[in-house]
């Protein structure tokens, strides 16, 4: 019993380690396919008090807000901006990378 | 079949036969998005010779949008009409696709006309289906514009493709191929190549329409804004 607690609390600090080092929301977007159209997704993203950053790849569907620092944003709130400028959110999570690494990656 | 084609990458072949589907449908140059996201105006114009055209709307929500309209068209008698109308815009369905969007509008104005013979009341409701992914794009378009006297029913079909892809804080350059019938005007067939411009903050489109015929070549531009 001892041994169960002592494993649950190592992992929820782990997990709450993880959840702390994210710093962006990625996610894959049904249906963003042109710069003029979406400009509702960066511009709402981008007002959220959160918002460190805002990254948009229209050829690979991705969208990356960055967050501020011991800021948090609920995945479903993300979703829901999303939904209201008119797409879909295929996947969404957390990451432990910035908008700007993020954005060099994918120009590789 | 049809969702294998939608799915399908927008090759040069395949560009090929959906603008030439595209065309063999019965049949106004619009972009993809007749409104903007929620909490956002668009205006958008449309400037030819004998046409010319200006929209505003608000949109509270993304799928409704309110608006006016004002239109001036000069017809092939050489008599001149204006219609200025409040206008609402939904959008009846949108279809989200990993590598593309669809759809399926319906516009409708409501206001008066003012003409060199009669005025009254005029109405322009018309449905669009579009398509479009990051390298192909096609539309479709019914149109009615009424009024005592007068009669500017439109059809219209576009297909055009990008240069290439871009990324999103760039200007993306396209061509597009216009084909549209406009009752009482002239010529009441209008073939139209564009080369359009779209970047995040604008979208400019600059044709020529009927290019190849002298008498009927006319410039034309369209414009959009969205904030």
């Amino acid at each position: 019993m001892k041994k169960t607690i002592v494993i649950s609390l190592f992992s929820l600090f782990l997990f709450s380690n993880a959840a702390m080092a994210a710093s962006s929301i990625k996610a894959e977007v049904n249906g963003m396919v042109c710069a003029f159209c979406a400009k509702g997704i960066e511009k709402k993203l981008r007002s959220l008090p959160a918002a460190q950053d805002v990254f948009i790849d229209l050829k690979q569907h991705i969208v990356v807000l960055e967050l501020k620092d011991g800021q948090s944003v609920p995945i479903e709130q993300f979703k829901q901006i999303i939904k209201e400028a008119g797409y879909d959110v295929a996947e969404a999570k957390l990451v432990d990378q910035s908008a700007a690494s993020l954005r060099t990656e994918m120009a590789k | 079949m049809w969702k294998y084609l939608l799915a399908f990458p927008a090759t040069p072949g395949f560009i090929a036969i959906a603008a030439l589907a595209s065309f063999s449908i019965v049949p106004q140059a619009q972009a993809a998005a007749l409104m903007g996201f929620a909490d956002s105006t668009m205006v958008m114009g449309e400037f030819g010779p004998d046409y010319q055209e200006m929209m505003a709307n608000y949109s509270a929500t993304v799928g409704q949008a309110y608006g006016v309209e004002f239109m001036r068209m000069r017809d092939k008698n050489d008599r001149t009409s204006t219609i200025s109308a409040l206008s609402y815009t939904n959008l009846l369905k949108r279809w989200n696709f990993k590598g593309g969007q669809a759809n399926f509008w319906f516009t409708g104005g409501i206001g008066e006309s003012h003409g060199d013979d009669q005025s009254g009341l005029a109405y322009t409701p018309s449905v669009q289906f579009d398509y479009e992914t990051t390298r192909l794009y096609l539309l479709g378009k019914l149109r009615m514009v009424r009024a005592p006297g007068m009669n500017f029913d439109s059809a219209s079909v576009q297909a055009g493709f990008s240069f290439y892809e871009t990324g999103f804080d760039q200007t993306q350059p396209w061509f597009v191929l216009e084909a549209r019938t406009m009752s009482n005007m002239s010529p009441a067939f209008q073939v139209t190549p564009a080369l359009r411009f779209i970047n995040k903050n604008y979208f400019m489109e600059v044709g020529m329409t009927n290019p190849f015929t002298p008498e009927d070549r006319m410039p034309r531009v369209n414009l959009m804004f969205v904030f």
